[in-house]
Parts: C-alpha cells; structure tokens; sequence
C-alpha cells in the first residue's frame, strides 16, 4: 500500500476513535467550546487530507459532516441527539469507506447523497436566512489523537524523551488560522512511519516519514488553549508492531546469553570479566525492563469503544445510562489488552441491555431514573482488574433456573440445592440467554461462555457477584503480561520443571532432619503445617518419572517406552537424589521439599526431589502436538540454554482428581457435588403391568414377605394378623384378586410394602420388589392417575413415582384424621412446610402427616409470609434452604423479625449440612436444621423442637 | 499465550504433488537401514545429536525438546514413529529440523545422506502391501539405481496417534 495512503489511514481512524468519545461527550455538554473546536478540527482535517488524496466520496461526507460541526460551533445549530445521531452516522460512513479503502486501496462504490442531504438540512435547519456559511477558520492539519492502535495499520505509541524533531512555534496562538493549507507530505519512501507529538504551546504536530521531517509547517492551531486532555502526555512516536516484536525477541535472547554468562562466571571468581559482566548485567536488565514498558497500554485504549457504545445503545433502548471509567490509565500488556477488548465491550453491552431497567421500572423500584455501568481496572498483586459493575436489575435466579432447566443444563432437582450464586453461573454456560426477546444488542445466545474462555484464555478468571433488584459485578482479573513471569526452578525424577512464582505459597523441607513431617494415609502422602493437613502430589510420580510399587493411582498408566527410558535415565543421571528422594518420602523419613501451591482457594503440596533458584522466564507455547498434555503451560529456555517445561498447578490440580478449584471449574465441581447430595434412595417394585414403580426409601418402614394363606378378610378389606395387631393391606394393582390369587398354588407369596407409624402400619401389596437404587431424580408430575405422583427416569427406565399418602388414606380412611384425637395425639401439631420442589412437597407431606402433624405446604417463602400476613398461625415451620426468590435464610430472618411468627420454631431442611451450613442457619434463625430425606432425624427434631418451645413457654 | 517469536519469513513452501514436476530435490535419511526423503525445502538445518529435555506424560514417539539458536523444536523419534526398534544409544543419530506451520520439529533419524534430484517418473505411489503406519506417513517410493527411497510426508508423520481427528 502507500504509504502516504497507509499514514492517512492510521490517522483518520485513529482521530475517528477520538471522534466517537468527544461527541458523546459533547452530547451532554452541548456548550463546550473547547470540545466542539476540538470535534471541528478533527473533522476538519480528515476532510482536508483526504481532498489532498484524492477521494472524493470521503471528503464530501466529511465536509458535509464539518458544515453542521461548524454550525454548532458558530451556536446556529442546537446541538441534540438527533444531530449527534446524524455526525455519528457520518463518521460510520467514513469509517465504511476506510475500510474499503485498506482492502481495494480504492474507495467503495456507494451513494451518501441521502446523508449528504440530511446533513445539510440539519445545517441549514435552524438557520434563520443565514446563508453565507460561517468562514472556517483553518485548524492545524494535523491533529493527531493519543488514543492510538484501535487502528488498521497496527501500530503501538510509545513515549519518547527528547523531540526528534524541533516544534515550530505557532506566530500568533491567538489569532484565528488563516489560509487554507494543503498538508505537506514527504515523498513516501520505504522506512517505517514515525508519527512524532512534540509539545508546544499550539497542538501541532509534525510528521515524519522516515525521517525525512514535513512539517505542518505555518499551521497556526485556531485557538491555542484547545488542548486535548489527551495530549498531555503527549511525546510519542509511532513503531509499527512487529519492529518491536522483534525487538522484544531480541531482547530476550539478550537476556538468555547474559544468564549464561552469569552462569559461567559463577564458576570462575577471580576474572577479568566481572566488572564488566556486572555492568552488562545492569543494562541488560534495564533494557528488558524498559522493552516491557514499550508493550504496556493504557487499558483505556480498550475502553475507547464503549462511550460511543452505550450511548447508541442507550438511544436504541430508550433507557438513561451513565458510564463511568475509572482507572482508565492502568497499563497493561498490548496483547492482553488486545485479547480482553472484544469480552469487555460484549459485558460492557450485556449490563446495559440486559442490566439496566428501562426508566419507568427504575423509578418504580425506587432508583434514580438513570442506571450506572461503572468500569474500574485497578493492579492488583501482579495482576489487572477489571470490575464491570451495573446497577440494573441483576440476574433474575427464577429466569436462570427456569432457562436451565428448559435447557437441560441440570434438573428440577439438583438446582433445589445449588445457591443462587451457584445458579447465576450457569450464565457462563455454552447456548445460555436469558434475554427474553432477541434484540439487535444481545440476547444470541453466544455470549458469556464466549468471554469467559477468552479471558481464560490468557490465564485470566472471570468472576460474578449479582443480587437481584441491585445489580450485578462482573471481576475478571488478567495477568500483567503473558510474555515474562518469575518462575521457581524444581528438579524432580532427574528433570527440572519452572512452577509460576505466582501460585506459589511457600516452600517446606520436610522429612527426618525438618520439624515438617509427611505422613502416610493408606499411601497417600499428607503434610502437616502449621495445624492443617495439606494434601500433597508427589511430582516425579505424577509425571511418571519413577516407577513406584505403591503408585497410588495418582495417574493413568505411562506410554511403556517412555517410563523405561525415563527410569533408566532417572537411575543414571540421578540415581541417588532421584532414587532416594522417592524412598525418602515413602518411609516419611529424609528430606524432600514441599512446594505449597494455591489454586484458587485450594492450596496443595507439590513434592520435589530439588529447589534451585527462582529465574525470570519467557513463557513459550509448546508444540501443537503436546498441548494436549495439561499438566504444562509452556516451555520456556534456561540461563544455561537448555529448555524446560513450565508446569501448570491448575493442570496439576486437576490430574490429581482434584477438579473444581479453579474458579472456572468451581460450578462443574458444585453441580458434582450437588447431585450426590440430591440422591434419593427409591424402593423399585413392580405390581401390575406398566412400568415399574418405585417410592423414596425413607417412607418405607419394613419389607416383608408373606403367605397369602395368612391374609383375612375383615369388613371388606384384606388384612394380616402382623405383630399381634391387625395390620390392613391394601393391593397396589387395584384388580388383585385374593381368591384367585390363592388359587396359584406354585406362587403363594406376596412382598409387602410396610408403611408405619407409632403403633399404626399398613402393608402395600405388590408383585416383586425389584431394587432400590440410589439416584438423583426428577420427577415430572402428572396429575392423571390417583396414587401416582408422576414419573421420573430411574435406572435407564421411565418409572411410575407413587404417592404414598394416597394408599395410606386408602387404608385407613381416617389415618390423618385419626391421629388428631386427643387419644393417640394431646393436640394436632400445623406444620407450615415450604419448598419449592413440587417432589419434596409431595415427599414430606405424607411423612409429617403420618407422624400426626397437620400439613401446610406452600412452595415459595413468599407464599409462606403471604400466609402469616392472611393471620394464619402454625406450632412450626419447616423451610428448604435453596429456593427461587427469597431463600430459607432471608425467609427464617423474616419469620424472626416480623412481630406475628417470630416466637414459632422454624426449622430448616437441607441438603447441604456442613458446619457452615448449620451456623449459618443458627445465625439465620433457625432453631434446628436438618438434612432432607432423613426422615427419623425431621420427626425427632420437629418433636424436639416443639418440646423446646414448650417447656421455655 | 504469548508467541514472541514471529514465524519469520523464511516459512518454506510444501512441494507439490512430486509427481507433477520434472525432478524432485530430497534430502535422504536413513532410518534401520532403509532410505527415506524429506521434500528439501521443507528442511531447515541438520543437527548433530543435541541435549534434549525430555517431556514427561507425552506420546512416546516426542524424545523431548531441544534449544535451536533460541527456538524451542519439538523432537520426534522417527524410528518410534515408523514401529521401528529403539535405537542403541551407541548408535549415532543425527537429526533434521522441518518446518510445520511455523513450528519447528526435529526428526531423530540414524544418518542423514546427501540432496538426491530424482526424476518423477521414477515415483510409484505407495504398495498396498506396505505396513499401514508407513502407507501412511509417505506419499510414495521412488526407484532408484541404489535402492528404493520411500518418501516421508512430514505432515502426516507430526501427526500422531490420537490427534489425527484434530
């Protein structure tokens, strides 16, 4: 391409980014002269370049773009939306054509005589018979703005300290332009483009191609006090990318000799070479050090899209939306910045689409009119980060379960026990949206997960924070660079590994002559620090480097030629430190080192044979062929030239079966960890033809076998002398025929079903007991057949779930009734039980009422509270804990802090009952709390409970 | 990740089809005794044996990666590759640096011979009856006056078990 072409197309879209920003700006502060002068001349010279070119259809868009800025300025147009819109819609146009013209080098073949004539109208709009135009005055040609490689010609700014080239002084800053200039160019020749910014008291700068130095020269800026904020830091100089790539490589086998060098000489003491190594030392270093500088950037230039972005939008949406950056100046690695650019804007317009709330429903929630999305990027231990906070709706938790459920990414059952943290992650999902509507913003579908393997990506996390009704945060923190990290150098198996400093903690010496001792359970290794017991992976075991005769199954088996040549090399390289290293930490007697590594919130040990020294290293990609291999991120070249693999502690984690530290994986490890929670114990039986049947274990008191001889008859129903009592049966096939049944000499016997309570029981007759399986279910209600409470795939099979209450009724028509008098039961306990699964409603209901309570069940905390607030009253609550909406702990403190309920018990019912669980309950309000599904502990808790607040009352 | 090394201009051509062209350049390589040729222009250097890291949990046929000038190569045991023995470690080895899509290989070979210009007419694709791994990783054989020099497809030979569907 040509240069000249080339250098004018950095520059224009360069000055469009600017563009985009100051008239956003200028849009809510219409009066701005400075901004409006600034916007002028910015326009102004795009169309004077390219009238210079020799593209015609650029430059009458330009210019009819600049007529209506220069009405503005002159104040005979108003400034509005509507004519922002228009301007905006010119610089599109521009921006159509440039792009066509780095592709042909030719401008596109298109009509703008429609945009042509609106802006014209809008210039000549409000203009009450002005004809003559305004005289423009003429700014500097070249206004050449800070905010740079949002550019086509890939090029970075970097700060310069002395002017290459000496600033004209501008004759008069206050004296208005005068002649039209026409920008001088240099003859292109073929030298790198340098675009240099030298300070002076007019913003004027020149340009040099390659050296040869054209000035702008005589250009007098109009108004010498409009200096850009961006100018300020204001001397730079443009190198194309790869220059310095290439640079940057160099650099780093600069750096690699230099260590070599220092390698050598620590062998050698008294050398002529030390003095002059140590200075080369110090310059290498320097010289690294200010190479780095070189590709560090403002994440502002990332952020240089978004003003323009919520702006449309907010005119697209019709909603008030503010944005604030914060922190625009933090610098980051060019490439990061690159890669987090595309997942930043794509959240930044996720908060204001599907965040913020048009502006009647902010108000009615009670909000200011206008939502915020607030960008703050901070440093933060080696590393950036980047909050993207709005304060909008947040993620609705029903919306999410409902669209995760529709979606098959879990079930009914398992979100029962996730908390609404966990359920909002699933917006990190593959094909996950919960707009409602497709809108031309977002909603696709394609999203969250698409930023979140991107940030990962480049070794970054993406977290969130959202309440419903206030907002959500988005944290995504990236490192610094991905091109130079500090890494620990460790020996095991007889090769050296680098870990990244960052993940690690401290280094233990553990073994005989160390306080720290390893300790053996059943053959896994365990260290004991400081009061905790830390996990420990044994590195030349996890990388096969030894054969071992206790292998723990820490690993797949190794390719076979691979462990040969690695333990013949191990064992005459190494033999003793390597051999005896292994022996070592299998008697837990000797000295091996411990490298305490963190993951996320996970810390483990990592056992070495050695520790050398940290090194700075550049992180290197392996070959395609082994990225597969996810113990290592990289490999990287030695001081002393050879190379090593960089070992990744989230691989290493992982290869341990230790899934689900790092944040990314957190979710995947919850859902694992959820379902074995949510399993329920079901009792498979089949009776009848159909399907099989099967009801929750925990309702079943005793199975029994019986004779059908033993079955009487007593006033039309079957019943069995069980125990000493009468105990009623009642056949589950509806057509069971006892007198034909008995006829069947070959198969005279029954299974029965017990279902009991106190003295009371009844026997459910089926054909064959089949299983009981353990399983998380879900079953999907059917409100058609009396007795079944809908079906659920159990065992690979589509089975029948059957309502127990309704055979216990059919027994005894008074079962529920009967407990109430005052004979067996002093006084009916109510019950008020709330759940949101319609299956543990249906579940609980009968265990409650068959142990005498009477049952209210309602399946959200809001209907509860609705119920309190309609006067009803009950001896004792038993509330889930995970729920749509408000949860059972927002519930319990509801109940405790209302004035009607707040002396009844509550109790709270859950899957998840770890100490934290439980406290966190206490603290809640809950006077007891019980695992779900264990039906003894739920009546001994709620008779406990009850007795409690009796004997305190 | 960070790829700091620009592939640099010297990525090589991949000859044609050899059968298309008058005469072929190869450089020949020997492997247990049998003649192989690897397209000159995708070779980039040949090394002398050369200190190699080995890397643990990788496919047997990587013997590990070396240090060229600066570059980390990837280096395959070709004698692996092809279900040949292992080679005794008193015997030499030298090795021949290809270029694949900007990343650089090693190929552990016994020796490496001289540049053969050979004619195309001389090529015949593979014998059916040829083992499948060697069906596979060469285009075809040509008949020489000193034997039969089997051709190697580079690509397909850095194409291992496993990762062939990728």
């Amino acid at each position: 391409m040509d240069d000249l072409l080339g250098e004018f197309l950095t520059e224009t879209s360069d000055s469009l980014s600017v563009l985009d920003i100051e008239l956003v700006k200028l849009e809510q502060t219409p009066n701005d002269p400075e901004l409006l002068g600034n916007i002028f001349r910015l326009v102004h010279t795009i169309k004077g370049t390219c009238g210079f070119l020799g593209l015609p259809r650029l430059e009458s868009v330009a210019h009819a773009g600049e007529n209506v800025l220069g009405k503005f300025r002159d104040g005979e147009v108003e400034v509005t939306a509507g004519a922002v819109t228009l301007i905006l819609e010119s610089l599109d146009t521009i921006k159509m054509i440039l792009s066509g013209l780095e592709e042909t080098e030719k401008e596109p073949e298109g009509d703008d005589a429609d945009l042509i004539a609106r802006l014209n109208a809008a210039a000549k709009g409000n203009i009450g018979g002005a004809a003559a135009p305004a005289p423009d005055p003429e700014p500097a040609a070249q206004a050449d703005p800070e905010a740079a490689v949002e550019d086509d010609f890939d090029s970075i700014e970097v700060p310069v300290e002395e002017p290459a080239a000496e600033a004209p002084k501008p004759a008069g800053a206050e004296a208005p332009a005068v002649d039209d200039f026409q920008p001088e160019f240099a003859a292109p020749d073929s030298a790198p483009v340098i675009d240099l910014k030298i300070p002076g008291q007019a913003n004027i700068e020149p340009v040099a191609s390659g050296g040869a130095v054209a000035l702008a020269g005589g250009q007098e800026v109009a108004d010498a006090s409009v200096h850009r904020e961006s100018s300020i830091a204001n001397q730079s100089i443009r190198v194309s990318v790869p220059l310095l790539e290439n640079l940057m490589t160099m650099v780093s086998e600069l750096v690699l000799t230099r260590n070599q060098l220092l390698q050598i000489m620590r062998s050698q003491k008294d050398s002529e070479f030390v003095t002059p190594l140590q200075r080369l030392n110090h310059v290498t270093s320097e010289l690294q050090e200010g190479v780095m500088k070189t590709r560090m950037q403002p994440i502002g230039n990332a952020w240089a899209k978004l003003p323009r972005l919520i702006r449309d939008l907010s005119q697209d949406l019709d909603k008030k939306i503010n944005l604030k950056m914060i922190g625009e100046d933090t610098e980051l690695d060019r490439q990061v910045l690159e890669l987090i650019k595309d997942p930043l804007t794509h959240m930044v317009r996720n908060s204001a689409d599907h965040g913020i709330e048009q502006p009647h429903e902010r108000l009615a929630a009670g909000k200011s009119e206008a939502g915020t999305v607030r960008l703050n990027a901070y440093h933060e231990g080696g590393h950036i980060h980047i909050e993207i906070a709005d304060d909008g709706r947040g993620l609705p938790i029903e919306k999410i379960s409902k669209r995760i459920v529709e979606n098959g990414l879990a079930t009914e059952a398992e979100l029962a026990g996730l908390s609404d943290q966990q359920i909002q992650q699933f917006i990190f999902r593959a094909g996950f949206s919960t707009a409602e509507a497709v809108t031309n913003v977002s909603g696709r579908g394609v999203g969250m997960d698409v930023v979140r393997t991107n940030i990962e990506k480049i070794g970054g996390t993406v977290e969130l924070k959202s309440t419903e009704g206030r907002g959500s945060t988005f944290l995504i923190k990236i490192p610094l660079t991905l091109a130079i990290v500090s890494a620990l150098i460790v020996e095991a198996g007889g090769e050296r590994f680098a870990i990244p400093q960052i993940s690690v903690v401290e280094l233990v010496k553990a073994g005989g002559t160390s306080e720290h001792v390893i300790d053996l359970i059943n053959g896994t290794p365990v260290l004991r620090l400081r009061d905790r017991l830390m996990p420990l992976v044994s590195l030349p075991k996890l990388l096969n480097l030894q054969s071992s005769n206790e292998a723990t199954d820490l690993l797949p088996k190794p390719v076979e030629g691979e462990a040969a040549d690695a333990e013949a090399k191990s064992a005459k390289d190494k033999p003793k430190a390597a051999k005896g290293a292994e022996t070592e930490v299998d008697a837990g007697a000797g000295d091996c080192f411990v490298v305490v590594a963190q993951v996320g919130a996970y810390a483990f040990g990592v056992i070495v044979d050695r520790v050398f020294d940290t090194e700075e290293i550049v992180v290197k990609p392996v070959a395609p062929i082994l990225r597969d291999i996810e113990i290592f991120s990289g490999n990287t070249i030695l001081g002393d030239g050879s190379v090593i693999m960089i070992l990744d502690p989230n691989g290493i984690a992982a290869a341990t079966g230790e899934v689900g530290l790092a944040d990314s994986r957190e979710t995947a490890d919850a859902e694992s960890r959820r379902s074995e929670d949510e399993r329920v114990a079901l009792l498979l039986f089949r009776s009848g033809a159909g399907a099989p049947k099967a009801v929750p274990l925990a309702l079943v008191a005793r199975l029994e076998d019986i004779d059908l001889e033993k079955i009487e008859t007593s006033n039309g129903t079957m019943v069995i002398q069980y125990r000493g009592r009468l105990m009623p049966l009642i056949p589950f096939d509806g057509k069971f025929d006892l007198a034909a049944a008995c006829q069947d000499a070959e198969n005279q016997r029954r299974s029965v079903l017990v279902f009991a309570d106190g003295d009371r029981s009844m026997g459910l007759i089926v054909d064959e007991i089949i299983d009981i399986v353990e399983q998380p279910i879900s079953v999907e209600l059917t409100g058609e057949r009396s007795g079944v409470l809908g079906s659920a795939i159990i065992a690979g099979r589509a089975t029948d779930v059957i309502d127990s209450g309704y055979y216990l009724t059919k027994a005894n028509r008074d079962w529920f009734r009967t407990s109430s008098e005052p004979s067996t039961r002093t006084h009916q306990r109510r019950v008020l039980l709330v759940d949101d699964s319609p299956f543990f409603l249906n579940m609980i209901t009968p265990i409650l009422s068959v142990a005498g309570y009477s049952v209210t069940s309602v399946a959200s905390a809001d209907e509860a509270i609705a119920l309190r607030d309609a006067g009803e009253d009950f001896d004792i609550i038993v509330s889930d804990i995970e729920m749509p909406g408000m949860d059972g702990f927002q519930f319990a403190e509801q109940v405790k802090g209302g004035d009607r309920w707040s002396n009844t018990p509550i109790v709270a019912l859950s899957s998840r009952s770890s100490p934290l669980d439980l406290d966190r309950g206490r603290q809640a309000g809950f006077n007891d709390y019980v695992t779900k599904l264990d039906r003894d502990a739920l009546l001994e808790s709620l008779s406990q409970t009850l007795a409690d607040v009796r004997g305190a009352a | 990740m960070s790829n700091l090394v620009p592939a640099g201009g010297r990525s090589l051509a991949v000859t044609d089809d050899p059968a298309k062209k008058a005469t072929v350049d190869y450089v020949t390589v020997m492997i247990d005794d049998q003649l192989f040729g690897i397209p000159v222009l995708q070779v980039q250097d040949v090394l002398a044996p050369q200190a190699i890291t080995r890397i643990p949990l990788a496919p047997a046929e990587v013997a590990g990666s070396l240090n060229l000038r600066g570059r980390i190569v990837t280096a395959i045991d070709v004698r692996t590759r092809l279900g040949l023995p292992r080679r005794q470690s008193s015997e030499r080895q030298m090795s021949v640096v290809v270029d694949m899509g900007g990343e650089l290989y090693s190929l552990i070979v016994d020796g490496v011979g001289e540049v053969l210009t050979v004619q195309e007419n001389a090529f015949e694709r593979n014998l059916a009856t040829l083992d499948p791994v060697w069906r596979k990783v060469s285009t075809g054989i040509y008949r020489l006056k000193e034997g039969l020099l089997v051709v190697l497809d580079v690509s397909r030979l850095l194409t291992l078990k496993g990762q062939e569907a990728a």
